[in-house]
């Protein structure tokens, strides 16, 4: 087993430069995943990390070793495809001994792995099979088990659930989760879907258009985004992003205000150095589930569409000033589309950023 | 989706107009092939035979050398087959997946093998066999039937290449397979019809080339079956059933190739390898 680190890597394809220096460190056994918009260059990274993809510069190391030019094969690495990529022909006990039969086993051996990779996945009553003659879910196993029975230092994972149904995507969620505190190896792992993000990684990459914007634990992310871009992505539904004014700043807080919006003078906890000036301008973050009766902070708006989801609620409104909020509520039945209401928040955990989306 | 009645009509007397302008030469070839003589050149031709006879075939196997010019055909048109898919396979592949320079410019180029007239490139291939001594062998008709094939063999499995996932072979290389291991365990599996194609047109285009086998073979002995049996049938007066019997005969290797590679031709073959 191994970490992994990338040094200023990037990757052109022609002129465009999709991956734009990438320096990271993956501590051996982390769960790292990389999520971001699409086309950012979530998959180009882990191809090149994988060696499908060559690096156009920068070094990538597994385990201490440079394997920037090192054929994939020879990596230590192995990767499950969004797109199962079984090769249909063969059953799936071929399928999953393929990589141990190039490297060259006893079939004895072989069988013996395979079967104990069916046994983890419960795929013993199919190892006849062929993928056609699978579900989806099935040949995601089928995939995976080609990946574990190589014992690889690194495992590549490309949106390995996107193909599957909702509630297959969480059963094979979990099963991936225990694949990981049962094997111990190194994951690094894409996806756009930051719930599967949240709960597996120990780790999470926030890229965007080629650059890392954040690194850093689930939690850390969601409380501590370092920009308007992290907050955003981070937290489903995303945060509320309303426009405000600084007033004045005094011993590590700043005074928000918004008299549009009527909010007067919401003291909001800076975290960085005091601005020697107040900064005018800023964006103030409020989670939905941030909203809470008798907060000290107030935003009054027009109800527009209520979510009811059973035990919690998302309710739309329509600020003053035309932006849109989401909040939570235990109770639809105390907002009706069409009225005004009065929505109070707790200042202590709301976040300021500047105009250049950073926090401040 | 539903037809109509009028559509039904339609697409059935489409089917039967096509049925009829190929299967009526044939069915008469094959009819007349087992009618006796006084019937083939009867003044009104009959649709199914009245009369039955093998003597046809029994002269053209017992009293012609026609049993001498199918081997030889069968043995040029098997080589021809067997080399020609063994090198399209490789060259497509490569064409499919290596990087180097030149490469699009080549793979247009190959079709230009077919720009030129045979009968132009029949003389400096003459030349050039008479330097090397192959006039006059099966081994010449080979190589001509290999070298007019392949272009279109390696076009033809190339674009049955690029219907591959590219994923299937990126875990292959991943798996630790090298590029021989993903052809021909990967690849070469997933793209039998387009294997079974090239082996069809290289057979067919083999089992009735004339030009080359009328011109290279001098000798009778190693005639292939088109030139051979010209022969038979031009030497005395025209003998109809001897003429149905051969041309009859002459199917039947392809038909047999048909119904071996047939099986092939199946859709769906990377069904299950991704989604
Ligand atoms: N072979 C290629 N040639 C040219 N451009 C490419 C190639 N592969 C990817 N790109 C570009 O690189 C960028 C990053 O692509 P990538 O596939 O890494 O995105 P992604 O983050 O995985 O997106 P998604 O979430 O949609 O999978 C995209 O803008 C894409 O158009
Ligand atoms: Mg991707």
């Amino acid at each position: 087993m191994a970490g992994l680190s990338l040094k200023s890597v990037k990757k052109r394809f022609g002129n465009v430069e999709v991956v734009t220096g990438v320096d990271l460190t993956v501590e051996n056994g982390e769960f790292l995943v990389f999520v971001g918009p699409s086309g950012c260059g979530k998959s180009t990274l882990l191809r090149m990390i994988a060696g499908l993809e060559t690096v156009s510069e920068g070094r990538i190391e597994i385990g201490d070793k440079d394997v920037t030019h090192v054929d994939p094969a020879k990596r230590g690495i192995a990767m499950v495809f969004q797109t199962y990529a079984l090769y249909p022909h063969m059953t799936v006990a071929t399928n999953i001994g393929f990589p141990l039969e190039m490297a060259g086993l006893p079939q004895d051996e072989i069988d013996r792995k395979v079967a104990e990779a069916a046994k983890v996945l419960h795929l013993e009553p199919y190892l006849q099979r062929k993928p056609r003659e699978l579900s989806g879910g099935q040949r995601q196993r089928v995939a995976i088990g080609r990946a574990i029975v190589r014992q690889p230092e690194v495992f590549l994972f490309d949106e390995p659930l996107s193909n599957l149904d909702a509630e297959l995507r969480i059963q094979m969620r979990l099963e991936i989760a225990r694949l990981h505190q049962e094997l111990k190896s190194t994951m690094v792992y894409v996806t756009h879907d930051q719930v599967e993000a949240m709960t597996l990684a120990t780790r999470i990459v926030v890229l965007r258009a080629g650059r890392i914007e954040q690194v850093g634990s689930p939690l850390d992310l969601y409380e501590n985004p370092d920009n308007t871009f992290v907050a955003g992505f981070i937290g489903s539904p995303r945060m509320n992003f309303v426009k405000v004014r600084v007033v004045r700043v005094a011993e590590g807080f700043a005074f928000v205000s918004a008299e549009a919006l009527g909010l007067s003078e919401i003291p909001v906890r800076l975290r960085g150095v005091e601005p020697e000036s107040p900064p005018g301008d800023v964006t103030l973050g409020i989670r939905p589930e941030h909203f809470r009766d008798g907060g000290d902070g107030a935003l009054s708006g027009i109800v527009s569409v209520v979510e009811r989801l059973g035990g919690t609620s998302y309710v739309h409104a329509a600020l003053n000033d035309g932006s849109q909020i989401t909040v939570e509520s235990r109770d639809p039945r105390e907002h009706q589309v069409g009225r005004a209401h009065t929505f109070a928040f707790d200042p202590d955990s709301a976040l300021l950023f500047g105009g250049d989306g950073k926090r401040l | 989706m539903k037809r109509t009645l009028p559509q039904s009509v339609a697409l059935y007397s489409g089917l039967l107009l096509v049925f009829l302008i190929i299967g009526m030469p044939f069915w008469w070839v094959v009819s007349g092939s087992v009618k006796l003589p006084r019937e083939i050149i009867a003044r009104v031709p009959t649709m199914f035979p009245q009369s039955f006879t093998t003597q046809h075939f029994e002269k053209l196997f017992q009293s012609t050398d026609f049993p001498a010019y199918l081997v030889n055909s069968i043995g040029v048109a098997l080589f021809s087959t067997i080399v020609t898919v063994a090198l399209a396979l490789p060259a497509a592949y490569a064409f499919f997946r290596m990087r180097f320079p030149g490469r699009n410019a080549l793979y247009r180029l190959i079709l230009l093998a077919y720009a030129f007239p045979t009968i132009v490139v029949l003389i400096p291939i003459y030349g050039l066999f008479a330097k090397v001594g192959l006039i006059d062998t099966r081994t010449s008709l080979v190589i001509v039937n290999i070298a007019f094939a392949l272009p279109f063999s390696i076009w033809m499995m190339r674009s049955f290449l690029s219907t591959v996932p590219k994923e299937i072979e990126e875990a292959a290389i991943i798996d630790g397979a090298p590029a021989r291991v993903i052809l021909l365990r990967i690849m070469a599996p997933l793209i039998a019809p387009g294997i079974a194609s090239v082996a069809i047109f290289t057979f067919i285009a083999s089992w009735t080339e004339y030009l080359f086998a009328s011109v290279l073979i001098v000798s009778d002995a190693r005639r292939t079956v088109p030139v051979g049996f010209a022969g038979i049938i031009g030497q005395y007066q025209i003998d109809w059933g001897l003429l149905l019997a051969g041309a009859t005969a002459a199917t039947i290797p392809v038909v047999i190739l048909f119904a071996f590679v047939g099986r092939w031709f199946v859709s769906g073959l990377t069904e299950g390898a991704v989604k």
